[in-house]
């Protein structure tokens, strides 16, 4: 576990996916154990999101249903990540070798699970407002909302990770290190630099490569993913609903086939706006 | 409590967090200082129903209130914003930004406190609850907007090393005030009203104040 986790601030630093790094190939993260610390990450967000059924039904009769809610929801989002991994890992390998990367499946697989391992650590630090959130609210369609924007924020976070770094495996695989790309030494003690010549910005997992833009084959790769992988994401939380539990209807492991993320997405934001909502 | 007055004035002249955090144990001290101060606005402020018989309870609570609300709305926006930085690449800036973080706290909790004097004598001069409501609106906004010209001074550093902390100082005061707002809504009363008997929460502030808002817009656009 602890291995995972210092994996995951690595990759959060982009310590992980540092160009010279990669050229030497070792894109070598734990895998297996960030996954679990992925299920870990998602549980507590799942219980974060739930615990909006049980205070709304705490002085209820049917106060069993928001624990039902809640276990039902630790359960459910990591399943969504999983189910959502599983369901386009195929596509993203025939598409990307299709397209002439030489990237293999397993380094593959563990990009997929970096990518996923941000989005979660971004989704659970907001674990906390949206407990607060779920603790004072009585009003489902905001929490519906509040959900669907920290899930989006989330998951931008994760598909611009997933593009940097496919770039920059890309490029580390046409340009294989030579003499010059040896890391220096990295300078620890700021003093040593001398003033005129500001010390070089750090640069994040996010940042693009200045000198090199993203090739087109990748942008090209990676503009079907985000459709791919967002489609499929939301389509995956819609049919694994409900997360949240509507206060006024009783407690069901999954609610009947039928319609689609967007509409339902467009309606709770009609409900909201109505006076009837709370 | 000379020594406390010295700290306190130690950290409004600082220029930079730093300066003012530098001695031992500076970051418990600086905690302490502001619960403190918090803990004193909220009691003046909840002196409105004057302090007879029962009333004595709501400048209690609202002690209690005051910085419950400033700390825990400070928790909750930590870690969002702390994982953020990280994936910026302004991982390496983060202790000199908690710092300047923490010493906004105190500027604000600090610039609370001396106003308390102008409350008093707002509740000595004027009786109706509305407008005593907005006075100390009034005052968390003062000292709301000089922590945050704090805040600025102290992200000039921070900005002059990476220009992205900009965005992130943005986005510091758009989470913590998406929090704070409702953190102040569900703790309500803070004055108590005169007509209503003195409760720790309102037994219908159990709501969310960005639903309410928008029932307000539905329901005057649909008029």
């Amino acid at each position: 576990m602890k291995n995972a986790i210092r994996a995951l601030d690595k990759i959060l630093r982009g310590d992980a996916t540092r160009l010279p790094l990669l050229q030497q190939g070792t894109f070598d993260i734990p895998a297996g154990g960030l996954l679990g610390l992925i299920v870990v990450l998602s549980m507590v967000y799942g219980a974060c999101m739930g615990l909006s059924a049980v205070i709304t039904r705490w002085s209820d009769p049917t106060r069993n249903m928001g624990f039902q809610q809640l276990g039902a929801s630790v359960v459910k989002v990591p399943a969504l990540f999983l189910l959502t991994l599983i369901i386009t890992f195929p596509s993203l390998y025939v598409f990307n070798a299709l397209i002439g990367s030489r990237l293999t499946v397993g380094a593959m697989l563990r990009l997929l699970v970096a990518a996923m391992s941000v989005m979660l650590a971004l989704l659970s630090s907001f674990g906390p407002i949206v407990a607060f959130f779920a603790a004072s609210t009585t009003s489902y369609p905001f929490m519906v909302l509040l959900n669907v924007i920290v899930f989006a924020i989330a998951g931008a976070m994760g598909l611009a990770f997933l593009l940097q770094t496919l770039h920059r495996l890309t490029i580390a695989q046409l340009w294989p290190p030579t003499v010059a790309a040896v890391p220096e030494p990295f300078v620890e003690d700021e003093s040593t630099v001398p003033a005129a010549t500001p010390p070089p910005l750090p640069s994040g997992a996010l940042d693009h490569l200045q000198d090199r833009p993203p090739a087109a084959n990748v942008k090209l790769i990676f503009r079907i993913w985000i459709i791919v992988f967002g489609l499929v994401g939301a389509q995956m939380s819609w049919v694994l609903r409900p997360f949240i539990g509507n206060p006024s209807a009783p407690f069901t492991f999954f609610r009947g086939r039928g319609s689609n993320f967007f509409e339902g997405v467009m309606g709770t934001l009609e409900h909201l706006f109505s006076a009837s909502s709370r | 409590m000379i020594s406390a007055l010295r700290f306190v004035d130690r950290i409004l002249r600082a220029p930079l967090p730093g300066a003012a955090l530098d001695t031992p144990r500076a970051v418990p001290h600086i905690l302490l200082l502001s619960l403190l101060l918090t803990i004193f606005y909220g009691a003046v402020m909840g002196c409105y129903g004057g302090i007879s018989g029962n009333r004595i309870l709501q400048p209690l609570y609202s002690g209690l209130k005051v910085p419950l609300m400033l700390l825990i709305t400070f928790a909750l926006s930590l870690p969002s914003f702390y994982v953020l930085n990280l994936l910026l690449g302004l991982g390496e800036d983060f202790g000199d930004t908690l710092r300047a973080l923490l010493s906004t706290q105190a500027v604000l909790s600090i610039v609370l406190a001396s106003l308390s004097p102008f409350t008093v004598l707002w509740y000595a001069s004027f009786t109706d609850h509305d407008s005593a409501t907005l006075f100390n609106a009034a005052m968390f906004g003062i000292a709301t907007i000089s922590a945050q010209w704090r805040l600025r001074r102290y992200y000039k550093p921070l900005i002059a090393r990476n220009p992205r902390h900009r965005w992130m100082l943005r986005l510091w005061l758009l989470i913590y005030a998406f929090v704070a707002i409702q953190m102040g809504w569900v703790l309500r009363p803070f004055l108590g009203h005169p007509d209503l008997p003195v409760s720790f929460f309102r037994p219908d502030s159990w709501g969310n104040a960005y639903v309410y808002v928008a029932e307000m817009i539905g329901h005057e656009l649909k008029r």
